[in-house]
């Protein structure tokens, strides 16, 4: 994807699976949200295509998709139920089922009684609840959410996972671009890592997770850690060490190894590094300061 | 394209445009206006004519002398007058206050005029001395007339109808005018009225944000047209509700409203000119609809496009400076490039074509013209709106958006496809 003579994407191809939840991450700027508009054929693309079910995507060609861009806004001098029929409609709901949908999901967001107000009388958070039940009122097959969790607070944040875990339930495909490892750890099944355009990382959380620094061991003991070439001592201060496992280790081994060298062990705990330091790691040392 | 999301953003737009209220104190206006004028018109036209009555039967002493012999003695004592014995007496009687007025009749009053002195009663009762020193003379004529029809066409009460010949045929004159020249006025109210509402619809996604939802709910060029054929119908409604008042007014309160009785029978519906008349019309509006929707999608906000659409607004009243021009001499060059000009052609040709000036081989080219140059217009707004409008903030670079690579091609390199 190119922006006059600059390149954006470059080579960038992946899957999404039926009914996985694949997050889509990077730093400000690594082209997430370019890559997403270009998908959608909102940027026109320099090269690549969107496939679903392998047929080229189109916003006619009747595949429930539901898109929650990062850039967010509806018609706000009109009302939130005329908004949500109207998109409804254009997503292929009659009428009747368009209005009956938004009163229901109103009432769950607890906006029932905020129906007939015209959007821009709403508070920003109410607004976003009123744009998500629009991106899913055709109960997509396919949802790409551009950090959904963007402007809400916990509260509403909490809402919103619970309805993207239902979507998810009810075997729709989730795409999600988001800065928070938390909640990626906790809904992805499946990442992406992108930097300056390009793929750094793809797979599931754990093979990512493999990637990026393999696994690490917290040692609570009394004594001194001999050195071995099965591990590099991170920190060791207070009783606790943290021990770097090289990739051709094995982590039984060196906890049999250490405790017949005499060392006193009252916790042994192999640790993946997460997702958040994996994050730090690739994009913190070249951006000096990262925007999270 | 779904026609089924055709017909959702047109009853869309159209019903969030007409349920509002600004909507209906904009369009509204007009005709509280034209009503207001009319009550205005109405009660002027009646006071006028109670206080001329008023003025005629006004009663005030008053002397004259009469040089042509022709008032008569009679009349005059009814209304309570008498003989001076000169000029220079009855203008001292008034200027002492012992006569409120004198009136001196010349010789011959069709050239020349009956000299009025008054005591002043205030700018608008000093009128009834004029009005009562020239009722006493036509009264004293009419007398004299001795028929019923002569007395009327002295007052003027004639009529005429004029015929005029034109290859054999009966001429349509400014009965074949006025039908067609409504087009005009039609294609003006809506360009004027609409203009604003035309820029703003594809404004308004942009400013607020809707681009990214809509874009990948609709095809833009459903969106698009769905806007210009709800501004179509806007547009109708509004003429319906200007045209309500004068309708009314014509029919109920014609005479009191001095409004000429025009004979709607003998207005001339040449099939030719109504046809030509609406084509230009239609195109004419798909052009500026579609210049307007471009450059809604190119600017950021409506104060950027404010220049350029106030240029375009200027390009419609330019060909009114050479009306004249246009009517007596259509081959005048200024004219003819008036005539072809796309923005400045609606309105020269409309003129034209009711003026019975515009030959039907031009007509076809202009239509031609306004046509296919309205379908690239409208191509190039849905392409500048599918891909500008996501500019939220930063002005749209034309170049760089038509420049891309048609999708097609990159299709046929198997690498994009266009929606």
């Amino acid at each position: 994807m190119d922006f006059g003579r600059t390149t954006v994407i470059r080579d960038l191809s992946f899957d999404i699976r039926r009914g996985e939840t694949f997050g889509f991450l990077g730093s400000n700027g690594s082209g997430k949200t370019t890559t997403i508009r270009a998908l959608l054929g909102i940027y026109q693309q320099t090269a690549g295509i969107l496939h679903i079910d392998g047929r080229p995507f189109s916003p006619d060609a009747g595949e429930r998709l539901g898109y929650l861009p990062e850039e967010r806004g509806l018609y706000k001098k009109e009302s939130v139920i005329d908004v949500m029929v109207y998109f409804g409609k254009l997503k292929g709901l009659g009428k009747e089922k368009a209005r009956r949908w938004s009163h229901d999901y109103l009432e769950r967001v607890g906006l029932a009684d905020k129906e007939k107000l015209r959007l821009d009388k709403l508070s920003g958070g109410q607004q976003q609840k009123v744009q998500l039940g629009v991106t899913i009122m055709n109960d997509p097959e396919l949802l790409i959410l551009d950090e959904p969790t963007k402007g809400f607070d916990p509260v509403n944040r909490r809402l919103l996972m619970d309805i993207i875990d239902d979507q998810k339930k009810a075997g729709s495909t989730v795409m999600m671009v988001t800065h928070q490892m938390e909640e990626v750890e906790r809904l992805c099944d499946r990442v992406i890592l992108l930097k300056d355009g390009v793929s750094r990382a793809y797979g599931t959380v754990a093979e990512v997770q493999e990637q990026f620094g393999g696994t690490t061991v917290v040692v609570d003991h009394d004594g001194a850690i001999p050195a071995s070439d099965a591990y590099t001592v991170v920190r060791d201060a207070n009783g606790r060490a943290e021990l770097e496992i090289a990739d051709d280790a094995d982590v039984s081994g060196i906890l049999h190894d250490l405790v017949q060298g005499g060392l006193n062990i009252s916790r042994f705990t192999p640790t993946r590094k997460s997702l958040d330091d994996i994050f730090v790691e690739v994009y913190g040392a070249e951006n000096g300061e990262l925007d999270r | 394209m779904k026609r089924h999301n055709l017909g959702t953003v047109v009853s869309f737009e159209f019903l969030r445009t007409i349920t509002k209220g600004r909507f209906w104190i904009a369009t509204l206006f007009v005709p509280v206006i034209l009503i207001i004028v009319f009550l205005l018109v109405f009660v002027s036209n009646s006071s006028t004519s109670e206080s001329a009555a008023a003025q005629k039967d006004a009663r005030f002493s008053f002397e004259y002398t009469d040089a042509s012999g022709l008032v008569e003695p009679a009349i005059v004592q009814n209304l309570g007058g008498k003989l001076a014995s000169d000029d220079k007496t009855g203008i001292a009687a008034v200027k002492g206050g012992e006569m409120e007025a004198f009136f001196a009749y010349p010789a011959d009053p069709s050239k020349q005029p009956i000299l009025v002195y008054g005591a002043d009663s205030g700018v608008f009762q000093n009128g009834k001395y004029s009005s009562v020193a020239e009722s006493i003379l036509t009264s004293s004529v009419e007398g004299r007339v001795d028929s019923p029809q002569y007395t009327a066409i002295l007052q003027g009460k004639v009529s005429s109808t004029t015929t005029t010949f034109a290859n054999g045929q009966v001429a349509g004159g400014f009965n074949a005018v006025v039908p067609a020249l409504l087009f005009l006025a039609i294609f003006y109210i809506v360009i004027l009225l609409l203009g604003n509402q035309m820029l703003n619809s594809t404004l308004e996604e942009k400013e607020n944000r809707v681009t990214e939802m809509i874009l990948t709910t609709i095809n833009p060029t459903s969106l698009i047209l769905g806007k210009v054929i709800s501004l179509f119908m806007i547009g109708i409604v509004q003429m319906l509700v200007f045209a309500l008042p004068t309708v009314l007014a014509y029919f109920f309160f014609r005479s009191q409203l001095n409004i000429p009785d025009f004979d709607l029978a003998s207005f001339v519906f040449d099939p030719q000119q109504m046809i030509v008349g609406a084509l230009i019309l239609l195109g004419g509006f798909s052009l500026f609809t579609g210049t307007l929707v471009a450059l809604g999608a190119v600017m950021p906000t409506a104060k950027d496009a404010g220049p350029i659409f106030g240029a375009l607004m200027v390009l419609i009243f330019v060909p009114f400076y050479t009306i004249t021009l246009i009517i007596s001499d259509p081959n005048a060059t200024i004219v003819q490039i008036f005539t072809y000009f796309p923005y400045s052609a609606p309105v020269t040709a409309l003129l034209r074509n009711a003026f019975g000036t515009l030959p039907l081989w031009q007509a076809v080219i202009i239509i031609v013209e306004l046509f296919v140059l309205a379908a690239i217009v409208l191509r190039i707004a849905v392409r500048l709106f599918r891909y500008g409008s996501i500019e939220y903030t930063n002005k749209v670079k034309i170049r760089d958006v038509l420049g891309r690579r048609s999708s097609t091609a990159a299709a046929t390199s198997g690498q994009a496809v266009e929606r």
